[in-house]
């Protein structure tokens, strides 16, 4: 039996200036073909534009990667973007070159998960669906 | 007939080395596989069936002669002064007298200045070699918007002349540029660089004509794999041909480029993507010189290549080099018509490793053991084999003391105790090796011609095949990972409970003072807001408005321009911002 459950839809963006979008594309077609509806900015999105994208979108995850090191200014700015535009529901995860001391950093600030390399599509899906589900449960579809 | 009298001549038959080959199979081979209940044979074992490789002269060829297959020369430098490095305790990460210096790069033009000062006092005495910070590379004012969070991080910032000239305040006496060698990597902006250096030359009265060093200059890598494209392919090239001119012209000792395979790759580029891109790549840049009114060589002998290569596959990675080398000789030789070998050499300070991809962030210490599989490579197939990258190079930025001598002694131990370097293309001749190379080079040329169908490199990343291709080998790749096609040990498979974390004490050393950093943009931007109330307006008012007017004629080489706005303090991001004017900007390409 098919389910009429509307797609998960999936923002991933790349901020910053940093130009390294393997991560990022890998994940976007993993997670298309994991049935998720995905959206990729492309590299250089400004922490405005994403945030813009992610509510226009009307996205449910936004996937942020960034290799620069510029991680936690990055995700600071998205974050607050999100939330003072009413949009603090949607799950924020980051995906990069994170050093251990910094993911537990972007944990503490709002982050749902922080996924460096060596992660599974499968996991991070895994992740997604089941989070996005307690949300719904929670507050109702957005 | 004739190959068969050849191989007959070196005590073959190939009808004898067939049937017996048939026999082998029949009586060794299948039985054992039905024995392990194997849908087919793990292994492969190749004979002179295998390759037709009657020409030894043709395919193979001595090294330092065409077709460059055993490598570029006999020996190199490192390996003509191995003795000495070992006697007198050379480091290589610490250059030397006319040697090129440690890549790096970070803050304000000030503290980058300082941090090298003092490697100069610790005996670290190498030429520039310069990481700028992404918003220079790609075209932004420190006081850009875009630039927010990016200034000083991972290079240095460079706005304006003054900046450039503040970084070479340590780089005087016997560490002036007509001594030492500067690389700067930098690619869309390569112009506004190549500008700055001729102009400090003209300050400190030094003819250009001494100036050595190699700029990256490799602007259609970006659009494939790197990201910092700034203005479309095709003013892009103009851009590109404008440098090389002017360098051939004036600066006849720089490199005028460094090509680069390997980022391609490390984007997820197939082994034979890379080598068919990079080739094509080659092919524009010669073409851009044609077109500048040169000949072939009169520049293609100042072309360099970066570090070709980048997987765990070690026959492959070694077959690879030797493709690379006598495709790039074909290619200069036969299509361009060049007769200069050094025009048809892949000149390139690194040659196989495994790349930075390969390397894994779970139990890290086995980066190590792969970043010496890259070294074999290396030295098995005409480079320094060097293990790279150090291990702890998933772990974050920064590379520790700790991984960078193990590294370096890695590199040693394969040179002086396994003595990889003693023999020049050791695997010639092999019936494997003679049919991996082959193949390698017939895919790639098949690659290429669809790339060349499409009107070569620049129509294939203005049509997006080339962007596409790379990013669909990445995710097939990571399909394999993820569907335990492939392995990676400690990753996908070896993870039981059994296997222990190995922990490594590190030592990061504290090359750039975090507080730098942080403060890095504030500083920077002072001083950038300080420039623009000190300088003559109109200088720059006028430069910039001379610029505009010869962007727009596209038969103008720009390069003099540019030396004029960058002597009158326009910033980078001005000069860019007036060509984006007249060029447009490159769009990132969609999925």
């Amino acid at each position: 039996m098919m389910h009429a459950e509307p797609r998960i839809r999936v923002l991933i963006a790349k901020p910053g200036l940093d130009g390294h979008e393997r991560g990022a594309q890998v994940v976007s077609y993993g997670l298309r073909d994991q049935g998720f509806e995905v959206i990729y900015t492309g590299i250089r999105q400004r922490p405005e534009q994403i945030v813009d994208a992610a509510i226009q979108e009307d996205v449910d995850v936004v996937g942020l990667s960034i290799l620069s090191g510029a991680h936690v200014a990055l995700t600071a700015k998205v974050l607050e973007g999100l939330r003072s535009r009413g949009a603090g529901d949607i799950l924020v995860l980051v995906g990069g070159v994170i050093p251990d001391d910094d993911r537990q950093k972007l944990l503490d600030m709002g982050v749902a998960a922080v996924y460096t390399s060596g992660a599974k599509i499968e996991d991070i899906a895994g992740f997604i669906r089941s989070s996005v589900r307690a949300l719904e449960g929670g507050k109702g579809s957005r | 007939m004739k190959e068969d009298d050849a191989l007959r001549g070196c005590g073959m038959d190939r009808d004898l080395v067939a049937e017996t080959r048939r026999q082998w199979e029949e009586e060794v081979l299948e039985p054992r596989v039905r024995r392990f209940n194997l849908p087919e044979s793990p292994t492969r074992f190749y004979t002179p069936l295998d390759t037709d490789h009657g020409d030894f002269l043709e395919k193979v060829g001595f090294p330092g002669w065409f077709p460059f297959t055993a490598g570029n020369s006999p020996f190199d430098y490192w390996r003509a002064h191995a003795r000495t490095a070992a006697l007198f305790g050379y480091r290589p990460d610490w250059g030397g007298g006319g040697k090129v210096g440690k890549y790096g790069g970070f803050g304000t033009p000030a503290d980058y200045r300082d941090y090298l000062l003092r490697m100069q006092a610790m005996g670290r005495k190498g030429g520039p070699n310069m990481a700028f910070d992404l918003a220079t590379q790609c075209g932004y004012d420190s006081d850009s918007p875009h630039a927010e969070g990016e200034v000083g991080r991972v290079g240095v910032a460079v706005d304006s002349f003054r900046d450039f000239a503040v970084i070479y305040e340590a780089f005087t006496g016997e560490l002036d540029i007509d001594k030492v060698p500067s690389n700067f990597t930098i690619n869309a902006p390569a112009c506004v660089i190549i500008a700055m250096y001729t102009a400090l030359a003209a300050r400190r009265g030094i003819d250009p004509a001494k100036l050595t060093g190699t700029p990256q200059n490799d602007i259609l890598k970006e659009f494939i794999s790197r990201g910092t494209y700034i203005f479309p392919p095709r003013p892009s090239m103009r851009l590109f041909r404008d440098t090389l001119t002017f360098m051939r012209k004036h600066m006849p000792l720089m490199n005028v480029n460094s090509i680069g395979g390997y980022h391609i790759r490390e984007a997820g580029a197939t082994r034979e993507q890379d080598l068919a891109f990079s080739m094509a790549n080659g092919i524009a840049y010669i073409q851009a010189g044609i077109d500048g009114g040169l000949m072939v060589d009169d520049f293609a002998p100042m072309f360099t290549f970066n570090a070709f290569g980048g997987s765990m596959e070690i026959y492959h990675e070694i077959a690879f080099q030797r493709a690379a080398r006598r495709m790039w000789a074909h290619i200069v030789r036969d299509r361009f018509g060049a007769r200069d070998k050094r025009s048809m050499m892949i000149r390139q300070p690194i040659t196989a490793h495994i790349g930075c991809s390969s390397t894994t962030l779970k139990r890290p210490l086995n980066n190590l053991t792969r970043s010496v599989i890259g070294g074999i490579a290396a030295g098995m197939s005409g480079g320094l084999p060097g293990a790279y990258p150090p291990f702890d190079e998933p772990l974050g930025l920064g590379h520790s003391q700790e991984a960078v001598q193990l590294q370096i002694d890695a590199t040693r131990i394969l040179i002086y105790e396994a003595k990889v370097a003693d023999v020049c293309d050791p695997w010639a001749g092999s019936y494997f090796m003679e049919s991996l190379t082959d193949k390698i080079e017939e895919e790639a040329l098949a690659e290429l011609e669809k790339v060349e169908k499409m009107g070569g490199a620049i129509a294939a990343i203005e049509n997006g095949y080339m962007q596409r291709a790379v990013a669909k080998s990445a995710y097939e790749r990571q399909k394999r990972i993820e569907g335990l096609e492939e392995f990676v040990v400690g990753v996908n498979c070896f993870t039981g409970e059994n296997e222990i974390e190995i922990m490594v004490n590190r030592v990061v050393e504290a090359t750039y003072d975090p507080e730098l950093m942080e403060t890095a943009e504030e500083r920077q931007k002072a001083s950038l807001a300080a420039l623009r109330r000190e300088r003559d307006g109109r200088a720059v008012l006028s430069s910039l408005k001379a610029l505009e007017a010869k962007a727009k004629d596209e038969k103008e080489n720009l390069m003099p321009v540019i030396c004029e706005c960058v002597e009158n303090d326009c910033t980078l991001g001005e000069i860019c911002d007036v060509l984006r004017n007249v060029f447009g900007e490159a769009q990132p390409v969609k999925l």
